[in-house]
Order: structure tokens, then sequence, then C-alpha cells
């Protein structure tokens, strides 16, 4: 492949050039440069086109993609191209990943290897989710950038850990890598790895469509929560050495999910899969019935694979159960003791916790200081699962009172002690009650 | 489904819920795949000199280049075992990647490239080097030499040959001079496009880079699917799938780079 020098100018297809800076990194399909461009600093994707199997189809993809615009913005997306050097090698360049978002690799690993440019001495720092509300939410971004996807009628194609960068702290996602993305149905000749490939593609029998992103969307989930492979257990341990047929036979041919309730072959084995068989006591039922249908049904037939859509209300579910306890347990409502239909007891220091049920929802949201319900959850049809509508605080002038702040931009009727419905203005609030009923105008809650 | 994989609610369960760490973020990193990366490095007499500080100076630049490599999914260890009169461990167990040191190398004696091969054998097995718990991918064997072997190299071969790790592993080589014979060095990696020769101090920098790295990225992952075949795989269509795509690899690298222009290390002595 033709490397850029660091210095170089690369000629933009509308004119002007990007001037390279220095390398970022490099991958599958070529190398990665800081550029300079406009007065601004981009990230400029140079191809190896030798390694392409069918460059002029890509580019013009790619080109198409360009004119099309992200779905949203949580996707990374190509800006503008390169102009085509003589033997056809062109780019695209892209705006920089912000400060404050780390990679899923990272996370997977607990931490990131940062690399002294002077000693090439190597430092771990830690990489965590700040709170279990954050992670949850970036695994609803996550799925939500794939329903945004396939709305438009593309599929992401190579979908896998390197796909994404994760803000640890808000739970905001990036999707990266966004070059190979194509119209559902079509292939521009890229590969994928086994482990988060669908099985049929890694047999060879079918090539990377919106179903087959369904399949690798439920592993990176799986990842992300369980923090292990859905297929590595026993069966696969006890090869011993991954070589490529024992991976063909793994990922493909002979796909057995660690918690497959049928077929026991696999089961994660203790001391190497030790998250997966934690987590996998935590999670509520739904949330593994989801994935144990993805891993077994989902398996062979592609169509019964979960839409992104009820993965949606599934983790907005799940994030709606959090409760943080007074003592410092943070869990979901299923991990709390049920005493009756609207109260829950932490199993730790006895605290108790009512519980508010959203007309909207069949599930009820836990209250406790600082718990948030969110535009959606207010609004029929609503999308917006990351603007905070309402939240529970303690009221400034009267300490130990709690009450519900309307966070929205829309006005409320409140149930008082009293009996009587109050106006409830936005940047107000009202006491929590054991008789407490909300009225957001669509949607209406009751303790 | 049954009880066994999905827990009841009840309230009885509160017991339960508390005989473990239940911390929902509290997890260990992801289970990692192990690749051992095995150096057999030519420490006879013959590479005193330019040629033995070359191959110090490049293998220290090299260990954090591949650390890069290997941060990603797989836990990286390198073994380095050198090869003169002696064969000899340069330490007493595989080092992680994160933790490896080179200890600079010097030349003195003959060329036992069998008994090298021997000593590979014993060590690449799950009692001896590759003991990980976890998967491990097939390791990758990288032989640097620069003279004709001085000892029975075909039995020692032939005992490695029959070794599954290394039958799977992928196999490079570098022949370093006039002296180092490829087709030997073909016999050891089982192909001719992963054995590359350096004449120069220039050429033995770059092609211990690019071999050590461009082995170290093919080894630490899947085995990457193209996806024009339209037909059922098997096992036959994957097997060795690495070891070609390393070779093909190679030699577009090699092919890239120019000749270069410093005097050949066999002449001027």
């Amino acid at each position: 492949m033709i490397e850029l020098a660091i210095g170089q100018e690369v000629e933009m297809e509308f004119g002007g050039t990007a001037k390279v800076l220095s390398v970022i990194g490099s991958g599958g399909q070529g190398t990665v440069y800081l550029v300079k461009f406009n007065g601004q600093k981009w990230a400029l994707k140079w191809y190896d086109i030798d390694k392409m199997k069918k460059p002029k189809a890509f580019r013009k993809n790619l080109q198409d993609n360009i004119n099309d615009g992200p779905p949203s913005s949580k996707f990374l997306w190509p800006k503008y191209l390169t102009k085509e050097t003589e033997d056809g090698t062109f780019g695209y360049i892209m705006e920089l990943k912000p400060e404050g978002f780390d990679s899923f690799v990272d996370i997977l690993n607990t931490y990131k290897l940062e690399i002294d440019p002077l000693t090439g001495h190597s430092m771990k720092r830690t990489v965590r989710f700040a709170s279990l509300s954050a992670m949850v939410t970036a695994v609803i971004n996550i799925v939500n950038a794939f329903r945004q996807l396939h709305r438009v009628g593309k599929s992401y194609q190579d979908l896998n850990d390197g796909g994404f960068f994760i803000n640890v702290q808000t739970g905001a996602v990036l999707v990266c890598d966004c070059d190979n993305i194509a119209p559902d149905g079509s292939n521009f000749g890229i590969g994928g790895k086994p482990g988060y490939m669908a099985p049929e593609v890694v047999r060879g029998i079918a090539q990377p469509n919106v179903q087959t992103d369904k399949y690798s969307l439920a592993v990176v989930l799986f990842k992300l929560l369980f923090r292990g492979d859905p297929m590595e257990g026993e069966k696969v341990v006890r090869d011993v050495c991954l070589t490529e047929a024992a991976e063909l036979k793994h990922y493909g041919q002979n796909a057995v999910f660690v918690y497959d309730p049928d077929d026991d072959s696999n089961r994660p084995v203790r001391g190497i899969h030790d998250n997966v068989i934690k987590f996998w006591r935590i999670y509520p039922d739904y949330i593994k019935e989801a994935f144990i249908r993805s891993f077994t049904t989902g398996i062979s037939n592609p169509e019964k694979r979960i839409i992104e859509n009820e993965w949606q209300k599934l983790f907005l579910r799940l994030r709606l159960e959090i409760i943080q306890c007074g003592c410092g347990r943070t869990n979901f409502s299923s991990m709390f003791v049920q005493q009756d239909e609207k109260t829950f007891k932490c199993p730790k220091c006895g605290m108790e916790f009512a519980s508010l049920g959203f007309t909207s929802r069949s599930t009820r949201l836990p209250l406790y200081l600082g718990c948030k319900f969110y535009t959606c959850d207010i609004t029929p049809d609503s999308d917006d699962f990351m603007t905070v509508a309402g939240e529970l605080v303690e009221n400034k002038l009267k300490p130990g009172v709690l009450g519900i702040k309307n966070c929205s931009g829309t006005k409320w009727k409140a149930k008082m002690p009293d009996g009587e419905f109050y106006e409830i203005l936005p940047g107000k609030g009202f006491p929590v009650w054991q008789g407490l009923e909300i009225d957001f105008g669509l949607v209406k809650a009751k303790i | 489904m049954s009880n066994d994989i999905l827990n009841t609610n009840d309230a009885e369960f509160s017991e339960d819920m508390l005989d473990f760490d239940d911390d929902p973020l509290s997890a260990t990193g992801v289970s990692r795949k192990s690749l051992v990366i095995f150096f057999l490095i030519d420490t006879s007499g013959s590479m005193k000199g330019k040629k033995m500080g070359e191959l110090n100076t490049v293998m220290e630049e090299l260990i954090p280049e591949i650390r890069r490599v290997g941060e990603a999914d797989t836990d990286v260890k390198v073994a380095v075992l050198t090869f003169s009169t002696d064969v000899k461990w340069m330490y007493s167990t595989p080092i992680s990647i994160e933790d490896f040191e080179w200890a600079r190398l010097r030349a003195s004696g003959v060329t036992s490239l069998g008994a090298a091969f021997r000593e590979l054998n014993q060590r690449m097995s799950r009692n001896g080097f590759l003991n990980s718990p976890s998967l491990s991918f097939a390791p990758v064997i990288f032989l640097m030499t620069d003279g004709y072997p001085s000892d029975d190299y075909k039995a020692g071969l032939r005992e490695l040959q029959s070794n599954s790790w290394y039958k799977f592993g992928l196999k490079t080589a570098l022949g370093i001079g006039q002296e180092a014979n490829d087709n030997i060095l073909a016999e050891f990696t089982g192909s001719a496009d992963t054995v590359v020769h350096a004449y120069t101090g220039e050429q033995l920098a770059q092609m211990i880079k690019i071999i050590a790295v461009t082995s170290s990225q093919i080894g630490s992952k899947s085995m990457t699917l193209s996806d024009d075949s339209g037909k059922e795989l098997g096992d036959e269509d994957v097997f060795a799938a690495k070891q070609k795509l390393l070779g093909q690899q190679i030699q577009e690298l090699i092919g890239n780079q120019t000749d270069g222009s410093d005097i050949p290390f066999d002449t001027g002595w």
C-alpha cells in the first residue's frame, strides 16, 4: 500500500488539501492519520486498495453515505472524500473522536493501556462505568443507534468491539468505522470476525445484512452486560487451541449459547468465565430470556432475532428498575425483596422503597433520592430517553422532605395531600406522599 | 424454561441475593485469549558484530510495537529461545508483553538448529509454556538464523512437526546473509512465502519488524472471514487460513521495501 508521509499534502475531492500531521492507528483496511484541513484537525482514513475487492464500488458507496449524511449524531460519519490518486488510492476525512470517550475494548478489559511515548513502558488506567444508570444508558444508546441505521435501510456489516466509543460517565455512544455501512443487501467485500458475525456468515452461506447485524448487536450487548463471550463455554475451552477450524465450529456450524436451557454442553467455566456466571444471577428474567432467544432460536432463524425496538423497550425498563439504596447498594429491583406489588426492600439494610407506576409503562419506578424519569416515560411514542423529565430531590428549604422536581418544559398536574390537583410549572416540584398522582398530559402516574 | 437458567424472584430469594458480590458494575476483564510468540534466534559466532547489534536494537524497539498489537483482546506473551552450541531460553517462562524486557544477546559457538527444534517441541505443550487455563490462539513461531545448521536439524524438525501447536501455529523465518539456506527455512515454515531474506542491516531491521508485527497481528485475532464464496465452508477451506494470509501479507510488505544501499553483511569482513 502507499503510506502517507508526515507533512504530505493530500488533495481533497472538492479542492483544498489535508496536511498529514501524525499516524493515529492502522487496521485491516488501511491507516488513520491526524490531518489538518481548512484550519481544523480531522482524522483521515487512507485505504490500502490492494486489500479491497471492489474499490470503485466501495468509493461510490462511501460517496453515497457522505451525501446521505449520518442517521443521527451518534455516528462518527465520513465527511469528505479525497481525490483519487493515479493508481486509484483514496481516503476520506471524518471528525476526530471527542475527548472523554473510551473504546469498547478498553471497557471490556476494564483498563486502558497507556504507553509512554518516550520509554515505551505501559501504564494501566481503570475504565469503568461511573454508575449503573450510565451503563444501561450506553446499552440503550447502542440499540438506538442501530435502530436509526436500520430505519434508513442500511446495515453496518462488520459490527465488532472496535466499532464503538462510550462515555463511561454519561453512557453516550459514538459509532465509529462507519465506512463499511451499506444499503441492506449490498456488499463490498467486507469480512468479519467469528464471535461477532452471525453463524450463517461464519459458515459462508450468508452475506452481512440487517438480520446478521441483529445477531452481532446481541453479541455486543451480551459482552457489555455479562462481560464474556455468549458462545465460549466448556465445549470451546475443551478444545484448548482456537484454530481456524475450531472457530468455524464454535461460532458457525455448532454454536451453542452458554446458557442454552436445552443444551448444557457449553456452560461457562468457573475460573475463566466468572463474570458471566455472576452476572447471569443478577439480571432480571426478561433480559435473560431475550438473550436466550437471540442465541438459541435466533441462531437458525434470523427472522426470530430480537428487533432493536424490542431491545430498547427492555433496556428502558431495566434502567427504570435501578434502585440506588442509601446503604450504598445499587442494583436492579429484581435483586431487592419485593414486599408487595408497589414496595421494594433492600436485603442488606432493610430500607423500603415505594414506587411510581406510569400508564405508559408496564413496570414501576422505585423512588429513591436521585432517581430520574425521562421524556420518553411521560410522552407517548417519544424516543427521547436522554432528557431528564423528572427527578426525586430533597427540598432545599425543608431538609428531609422528598419530592419530585419537574425538569421538563411542560406543565404537569399533581395531587396534593388535600386531595386537589395543582399545576406544577417547569422548575417547580411537589412532595411525594402515599396518594400521589401525577398528570403529565397524555401519560399519568400514581404511587 | 427450567429454573436452572432463570432465577425465580420470591421472598426466599433474599438470602441468595447477598451470598455473593452482586454489584452489577464490578466486573473483571473479559477472559482474554492468549498468544505466545516464540522467537528462535541464532546466536552462533557468525552472528557476532553488526548482525547481533542490529538484532538487539531492533528487538528492543519492537517490544513496544507488539504491545500495541496485543492490547485489544488478546494476552500476548513472548518466549525467546537462543541456539548456538547450546540452546537457552532468555527467561524460564513466557513473559507477558506488558512486562517483557529484552535482554541483549551475545554471539558465539555453532548453530544447533536441530537441538532448538527439539527444545521447542518439548516446551510447546499444555504442561510446558502453553499452560494458560483459558483459550489460546495457535502460537507464532519466528526463526532467525544466518548459517547452515551444524547438527541434524531434520531429526529435530521431525519431532517438532508431530506437535499440534506447531502444526496450527503461524511459522515464519528470516535468513540473514548469504550462508542462510532458504530451503531449510521453508522446511520449517511449511511454505516459501513466509520465508524472507535480509542481506543488509537495514533490511534486517525492516524485516524483523514487518514479520513480527504482521504475524502477531494475525495470530492475536480471529481469522478474518471473506464473504464472496456463497458456499458453506468446511474445515479444509479454513485450514491454515491464517498462515496463508500471513504469507500474502509478508510478500506484499516485503515487495514494497526498497533495497537498502548499505553494505551487505557478507562483504568487507
